[in-house]
């Protein structure tokens, strides 16, 4: 049971660093996007490769999967971001299904619908985590840098500029503020986070494919911030929590025909997200309007 | 011959994907409501007909105004109970996303559940082929689909150019205030948007039940295409989308002449990522307003 | 709020989870199918299967206590399936785990192999499954002994001899390409065109015409679930008149009952369904009483996948031994031969089975058309 709940505390580590990064673009410099699930699993893919290829070492897969995640978010986003808000989330999806697609068939790489299988698990300085826990401590202590590290860049003057591209961008414009500039580095600094969650993901899991990077984990990412209150610290990590235990939790009601789990947690957590944006579209953690 | 039966195939195609993306951008144009569950509309209007039809056996025309019926009801009862409610508290376009997104998700698993996960189709003579030359196949439904899809079209613009409701839709997309000078009531125009909205996926629904059949996740297929031919159109267009809708049904099948068929849906995404970068405005170039 | 809701969730999940805890002579063994989701249809029908094996375990009393069966829902999705074998392997403590579909399968291998649990395959039939390590077997003969025993056939009796594939783009399907490409050379044939599919396509009226065009005798589908049904019906609807040939993902209902498919040739493994032996009888019999449907040979390599563990555990059970993943592995390479539906099984070292195979034909029920002797 013990180890039951560390994994499900691994994965909720995985997805709140997830959250909190996508959090960053949304809740603070008003991107949208729809395509985080591309740099989750450029992370994990990176890391898979470079695991299988040549070495497990944390130490190397991380700035590899960091740059290239990074690397890539800024090629895409130089001439997108030029676009605003309804087109920008749909260029982002547009994004999403190509890169599912080359996800799919570069069969050399990423192993295609069959995906990668027997990832060794991670090391550092020699030192393997093949041990759940210490595993868990790993992706603990790194949602709590990333934690740390995002809120203090928000704190900071970038994130003051950030905040006030989000609110008015013309009056940035106008501060003098190099807009694009500053929307670039913080999609880099974010899509590069995301890729240490893809990381850690595939070192945990060992096998990954394209079905974890899809649209739907794209969009369960965005329903963790907005359940959790977009914009704030602790928001998305609640988020996170909430939507990756639910489904755990669910199958442990008796009274649900067998057949049907799938469905009513699928239903509860649609259900869920309706109501909620109703009640309380801050999300649970939201403060009110104008404060943020 | 591969050639023209693939743009045979596309116009088909295209014909009931630009329907179904007119419905989406006639509610996205009017009311700025990004309607998620614009795919879930298109879902239960295609099982009512399915269920109705070929299980009940209940005549044709009847199968489809009940179809009708429902996918208005449903599409109208979002407006109030949904979306109203959310624009009143807060209305930012995520957030009305994710209420959407919640409703698709909700539908999706409770048709499911009702009708089955698997995969079930009207039988229909109309979805039957004919050789009209050497390699050449059409199926009836093809010729419906495109008569089907002008026909609504143009009724569509003779209703939003001639009706006193239709001219006030139009305005709403401009700017609410606006409708509000005149002494007309922004509620009661969203809910038409909805209604007419709604109905647009029947035609495409009904024909897609006999040719390609449906499964209970049918919906978010339709929902991506429809936000692509928006998008593609030029946001508030309504031929924008009905031509995008029609040109992203023929580039996937054509896409198929040279390229391997996984690509072909990649290929419709690549054309809205390029319309967005090189050409934000779309097809007829509406500046952008927001 | 909410995180006072999620301690209450997980206090809860606890209560159960530990009320759930049965007496120590009970045997629980655990099983990963799709229950919802497109493929739910499979996971409904090796159920039916499992749930009759256990009965009758049960009513035999050949195992010290209950037998019972632990259900996950893997949605035919690799991921869903990691973090189901996770629960079954850390929460249930389980020592055997049933499990099906290719991607799923090859996903959950590596903890198979980490924990020392035995997972048995009884209906992904990607020729990789023969390659997952120790603790993986497959009760089912994989799918390049099926396309070796319908390419002969086809080229030979039928005079077929230009194949088009239409194929899922995935370990199954990429199997099925590489084994027709080299099979059917030496006998004569070709694969004029092999048209891969994304597995979430439902639109193939552009993939009809592609077929029309390459001028096949026999078009060969390797798909599964609803996506196998739509592509008969679009592919019949577009003018593609050809013969139209699968493997055993043609053995359900869905297929059966879609006027499309009628004259379309699939492979299983052979099983007798009349043949005389007690164990075969039996399952015949009540499996069409229980479930009210023809045995399919999924059916039967369910519950021969439950019956051996039957064997496997008592025999461990007489010895005095623990049944665990280790104590199971070793017992059955002991063994090595078990009387099960269809006939005797014999294990290979690499954890598969050989069998002969069948060819079938749908109309309405499938009927056996021509049997292929084990290689």
């Amino acid at each position: 049971m013990i180890a039951y709940l560390v994994n499900l505390a691994t994965l909720v580590c995985i997805n709140a660093i997830l959250a909190v990064t996508l959090n960053f673009i949304m809740g603070y410099a008003g991107i949208f996007s729809l395509a985080h699930a591309v740099f989750f699993g450029v992370g994990a893919y990176v890391a898979a490769f470079i695991a299988l290829q040549w070495t497990d070492s944390l130490l190397l897969q991380l700035p590899a999967a960091m740059l290239v995640a990074g690397l890539i978010s800024v090629a895409l986003a130089l001439p997108a971001l030029r676009v605003r808000g309804d087109y920008f989330v749909a260029a982002s999806l547009g994004f999403q299904v190509l890169a599912a697609t080359v996800f799919s068939e570069w069969k050399s790489v990423t192993g295609g619908i069959g995906g990668l299988v027997g990832i060794p698990p991670a090391s550092i300085g020699g030192h393997a985590f093949t041990d759940p826990v210490e595993f868990l401590a790993l992706a603990g202590v790194t949602l709590v840098l990333v934690v740390v590290l995002t809120a203090t860049i928000v704190r900071s003057s970038f994130g003051r500029s950030l905040k006030a591209i989000r609110d008015s961008e013309s009056a940035a414009l106008a501060f003098g503020k190099n807009v694009a500039l500053i929307k670039t580095l913080s999609v880099f600094y974010s899509t590069a986070i995301c890729a240490v969650a893809g990381v850690l993901y595939a070192d945990y899991l060992s096998f990954i494919n394209v079905e974890s990077f899809t649209i739907d984990a794209s969009t369960l990412f965005m329903a963790m911030v907005i359940v959790g209150g977009i914009g704030t610290v602790w928001g998305p990590v609640v988020g996170a929590v909430l939507l990756t235990l639910l489904p755990a939790a669910l199958t442990y009601l008796p009274f649900l025909p067998r057949t049907e789990i799938g469905s009513v947690q699928q239903m509860i957590y649609g259900l869920a997200m309706v109501l909620l944006m109703i009640f309380k579209p801050d999300g649970l953690m939201g403060i009110k309007r104008g404060e943020a | 011959m591969l050639l023209l039966q693939l743009i045979i195939n596309g116009i088909q195609v295209g014909a009931l994907y630009g329907l179904t993306a007119v419905g989406f951008s006639l509610i996205f144009g009017a009311t700025k409501i990004f309607h998620f569950a614009h795919g879930a509309s298109f879902a239960i209007s295609a099982y009512i007909f399915y269920y109705l039809y070929a299980v009940l056996l209940v005549w044709w025309p009847i199968s489809i105004l009940a179809s009708c019926f429902v996918v208005v009801a449903f599409g109208v009862a979002l407006d109030r109970y949904v979306y109203g409610p959310i624009q009143s508290t807060d209305g930012s376009f995520f957030t009305i996303f994710v209420g959407s997104f919640g409703v698709a998700v909700v539908v999706q698993n409770l048709i499911g559940t009702v009708f089955g996960r698997g995969f079930i189709s009207v039988p229909s003579a109309l979805s039957k082929s004919v050789e009209l030359a050497p390699g050449l196949y059409v199926a009836p439904a093809a010729g419906i689909a495109v008569v089907t899809a002008v026909a609504c079209f143009v009724g569509l613009q003779l209703f939003l150019g001639r009706t006193n409701i239709g001219i006030a839709l139009r305005a709403l997309s401009e700017s609410s205030a606006l409708v509000r000078t005149f002494g007309l009531n922004p509620k009661a125009i969203s809910t038409c948007a909805f209604a007419l909205g709604s109905l647009l996926v029947v035609p495409a629904a009904v024909l897609t039940s006999m040719t390609s059949g449906l499964n209970a996740a049918i919906g978010g297929r339709v929902m991506l295409i429809s936000v692509a031919a928006t998008i593609v159109g030029g946001v508030g267009s309504l031929r924008g989308a009905a031509c995008a809708g029609l040109l992203l049904g023929i580039a996937e099948n054509l896409a198929l002449w040279r390229f391997d068929p996984q690509w072909s849906e990649a290929v419709m995404f690549l054309i809205l990522f390029a319309f967005i970068v090189l050409r934000p405005s779309g097809f007829f170039g509406r500046v952008a307003t927001s | 709020m909410g995180r006072l809701r999620k301690v209450a969730v997980l206090a809860f999940s606890l209560l159960v989870a530990f009320a759930g805890q049965a007496s120590a002579q009970d045997l629980r063994i655990g099983a990963i199918f799709p229950l919802s989701g497109a493929n739910a249809d499979y996971g409904d029908l090796y159920m039916g299967a499992t749930e009759l094996a256990v009965s009758h375990l049960n009513d035999a009393k050949v195992l010290g206590g209950k037998l019972s069966i632990a259900y996950e829902d893997s949605q035919a999705l690799p991921q869903q399936g990691v973090i189901a074998m996770n629960k079954l392997v850390n929460v249930e403590k389980v020592a055997y785990v049933l499990s099906a579909f290719t991607g799923v399968s090859k996903a959950i291998s590596t903890t198979a192999a980490r924990s020392h649990t035995v997972a048995v395959n009884g209906g992904g039939v990607g020729p990789d499954l023969a390659e997952l390590g120790e603790y993986f077997w497959n009760v089912i003969p994989l799918a390049n002994f099926e396309v070796r025993a319908m390419a002969p056939y086809l080229v030979q009796k039928r005079g077929l001899k230009r194949f088009v594939l239409v194929y899922v783009d995935d370990p199954l399907g990429q199997s099925i390409k590489r084994e027709l490409e080299s099979s059917l050379a030496p006998l004569g044939g070709a694969l004029a065109e092999a048209l891969s599919v994304p597995s979430n396509a439902q639109q193939f009226s552009g993939i009809a015409a592609r077929v029309r065009d390459a001028k096949p005798d026999v078009v060969y589908i390797a798909s599964f679930g609803a996506q196998q049904s739509q592509i008969v019906k679009q592919l019949r609807d577009n003018g593609v008149t050809q013969q139209l040939a699968s493997y055993s993902g043609f053995a359900i209902p869905a297929i059966a009952s879609l006027p499309e498919a009628k004259g379309a040739l699939f492979t299983t493994q052979r099983i007798d369904w009349n043949s005389g032996d007690p164990v075969t009888k039996r399952f015949t019999r009540e499996y069409q009483t229980r479930t009210n449907r023809a045995p399919t040979a999924y059916a039967a390599n369910y519950y021969n996948a439950v019956l051996l563990f039957g064997a496997l555990a008592s025999a461990l059970q007489k010895a005095g031994l623990p049944v665990t993943g280790e104590n199971l592995l070793a017992k059955r390479r002991e063994i090595g031969t078990f009387d099960l539906v269809g006939g005797r099984v014999t294990f290979e070292k690499d954890g598969t089975i050989r069998s002969a195979m069948q060819i079938n034909e749908v109309d309405g029920e499938p009927a056996v058309v021509e049997i292929v002797a084990t290689p």
